[in-house]
């Protein structure tokens, strides 16, 4: 009896060792999303600050490539909200995980203590 | 905080410590890279004062690779071109790059200041509380350990 239950116990905190690794993962992925998202908008803020008389050059490779003002801007404000779209899709994503984990944690904390009582039992049987 | 530092034991305060030693260690940091970065856009305002009308037409020696040099002249002393992050590249005049460099100076100083180490004194100010109701918790645990070793060797 007590056997069983440290089998089952023992699959279940593998189970859940794997998904606090997606946690993290997820977690570093949305933190990456942060950092991109400030680099935009400082960039957005000094387009911002130019007028037609400035050459905007875009980096592409090694190749310094002239573009239109109008056309980084709209590049970068397409880039933030394409940022700011995934930044709320792994929010949602990080939120049901957390859930789930919670979940998992109370299933883990239940099994301890139904294998903790077959154990007593056993012993008090021997 | 809701948590009272005095109801945690040991070992809790011991987690408590580490995790603030991480934070202390992660923001320290964080102050550091920002004052590199900082040094790298003072030392490129302070070049363009080469860029000067008294320079204009001067040779000077262009780095093609870290080894080797090919001789110019200086033709353009009005603009140059400024990174301004995630690939793009601005022509600015002298001027105007110069309002950039200053601009992001200012701007790593008000980070610096005003959030980090604000947020690294509450840390240390954390800690250092931590480890004064550790320090007391100890000095309980040795003394009712000392009297009941004395009442140990009393009734023996």
């Amino acid at each position: 009896m007590a056997e069983a239950i440290q089998k089952k116990l023992q699959a279940e905190v593998e189970k859940y060792t794997l998904m606090q690794k997606d946690v993290s993962k997820s977690m570093a992925a949305r933190q990456k999303l942060e950092t991109q998202l400030t680099d935009n908008n400082i960039v957005k803020e000094e387009l911002g600050l130019l007028n037609s008389t400035n050459t905007v050059y875009k980096l592409i490779g090694p190749v310094l490539v002239k573009q239109d003002l109008d056309e980084a801007k709209a590049t970068v404000s397409k880039r933030l909200e394409y940022i700011n779209g995934e930044i709320q899709r792994y929010e949602a994503i990080l939120k049901d995980m957390e859930k789930k984990s919670e979940q998992h944690r109370e299933l883990l904390s239940s099994l301890q203590q139904e294998y903790q009582k077959a154990q007593g039992l056993a012993v008090g049987k021997v | 905080m809701a948590v009272n530092l005095t109801d945690l034991s040991l070992p809790q305060l011991e987690g408590l410590k580490t995790q603030l030693d991480q934070e202390i260690e992660f923001l320290t940091s964080s102050i550091g890279q920002l004052k590199v970065a900082q040094t790298k856009y003072v030392e490129a305002k302070d070049s363009l004062n080469v860029l000067n009308k008294n320079n204009k037409g001067k040779e000077l020696l262009v780095p093609l690779t870290s080894s080797m040099y090919v001789p110019g002249t200086l033709n353009d002393v009005e603009t140059c071109l400024v990174d301004v992050g995630t690939g793009y590249y601005v022509e600015k005049s002298v001027e105007d790059s110069k309002a950039f460099f200053k601009r992001k100076i200012d701007f790593l100083t008000k980070q610096i200041v005003e959030k980090i180490q604000p947020a690294l004194q509450e840390k240390h100010a954390m800690k250092q509380a931590v480890v004064e109701v550790m320090n007391v918790k100890i000095q309980q645990l040795q003394q009712s350990q000392q009297s009941s070793q004395m009442v140990g060797t009393t009734s023996a």
